[in-house]
């Protein structure tokens, strides 16, 4: 360990950044670690990067060496309410790609105003746990592919966590689903950890504007508010107008925003 | 409590949101500390909430603040 006291900000030395690893940076002074950066791969292939300093000095001189020694383009993330953090990167040249709103969504049905809302002729709600695992896997591939030709997946919220490789319904429990004639039609993901999460609601493009996504709502909203959760969370991109016009139309509120930031 | 890479790493419980994406942090010994959260978690997408119990990194020089680098699993 550093036996070196502490000052309260750098010294008159300049910062030095070491890159320690493949994709980790320190910033140095004196020999002290004063700030670190981390580029890691997301499953969609975009290298996402981080910086922790404890001085603008030592974020600005990582925010100007990684750019440097990584492909481009990088990408990050930042709470649009971390104003300084959020000045570190544009400083880096880093420009606003796309916001993301994180909505809190009452359940009770007294509020969201579902609690007659049923699903579309032939169309009949799974509960999550019932699903055919086949069918889900089918539907969720279908879906992703037609959002891919469209807007592209990237513009849509998604927590990133390991999973296998082109997998991407981890745990086939957590989703209900719209099950028509033919096949399954939509679907909805629920995680009940803490604070419950919706994760995700989609319909297939064929059969969007016919109430599914909000039936499908209805049922995952009413089972939270049956087993005492008063709320939800989600999180919905700017730009896609019926997901905000789904979740403010049953009384969802925005309580922050993130910034995906891109160079 | 651990010393590593010149930065003091504790356990704590959060115990209150602010805004500008801050937290109120209660250490083992009963001290507070404002922290935020690190890059990794951020770029994670892992939500911190009230009552999470994190580890947190304090710079020796400034005890009064510090940044949360992990969420354990409650």
């Amino acid at each position: 360990m550093n036996a070196k006291p502490f000052a309260s900000g750098l010294s008159e030395n300049a910062v030095v950044i070491t890159r320690v690893a493949d994709r980790q940076w320190h910033a140095l002074d004196d020999d002290l670690v004063v700030g670190r950066g981390h580029a890691e791969h997301r499953p969609d292939g975009r290298l996402f990067v981080s910086i922790d300093a404890w001085h603008d000095a030592a974020f600005d001189r990582l925010a100007e060496v990684m750019p440097a020694q990584l492909p481009a383009p990088l990408y990050t993330v930042v709470d649009e309410a971390d104003a300084e953090l959020t000045a570190g990167w544009r400083r880096a040249g880093f420009t606003v790609r796309r916001r993301e709103w994180e909505y809190v969504v009452p359940t009770d049905p007294q509020v969201t105003g579902l609690e007659a809302v049923l699903p579309p002729s032939g169309v009949t709600i799974v509960p999550a746990g019932r699903a055919d695992e086949g069918l889900l896997r089918a539907v969720d591939r279908a879906i992703r592919d037609e959002v891919e030709a469209s807007v592209g997946w990237q513009s849509m919220p998604a927590e990133v966590i390991p999973r296998p490789e082109g997998d991407t319904v981890v745990d086939p429990s957590k989703y209900a689903v719209a099950a028509g004639p033919q096949g399954y039609l939509g679907l909805i993901r629920v995680v009940r950890a803490k604070r419950p999460r919706i994760g995700l609601v989609a319909v297939r493009a064929g059969e969007q504007r016919r109430g599914i996504a909000r039936a499908l709502l209805a049922h995952a909203l009413g089972t939270l508010h049956r087993s005492g959760c008063a709320a939800a969370w989600t999180e919905v991109n700017e730009s896609n107008q019926a997901a905000s016009a789904l979740f403010e139309g049953v009384g969802a509120r925005p309580v922050s925003s993130n910034l995906e930031l891109v160079r | 409590m651990t010393r590593n890479k010149n930065v003091i790493e504790v356990e704590g419980r959060v115990v209150e949101c602010l805004r500008s994406a801050m937290f109120t942090v209660e250490l083992e010994n009963g001290h507070q500390v404002l922290a935020h959260i690190s890059g990794k978690i951020r770029k994670n997408y892992i939500k911190i909430m009230l009552e999470d119990r994190v580890l947190v990194e304090l710079p020796p020089y400034d005890l009064t603040r510090g940044r949360i680098v992990f969420r354990y699993r409650n």
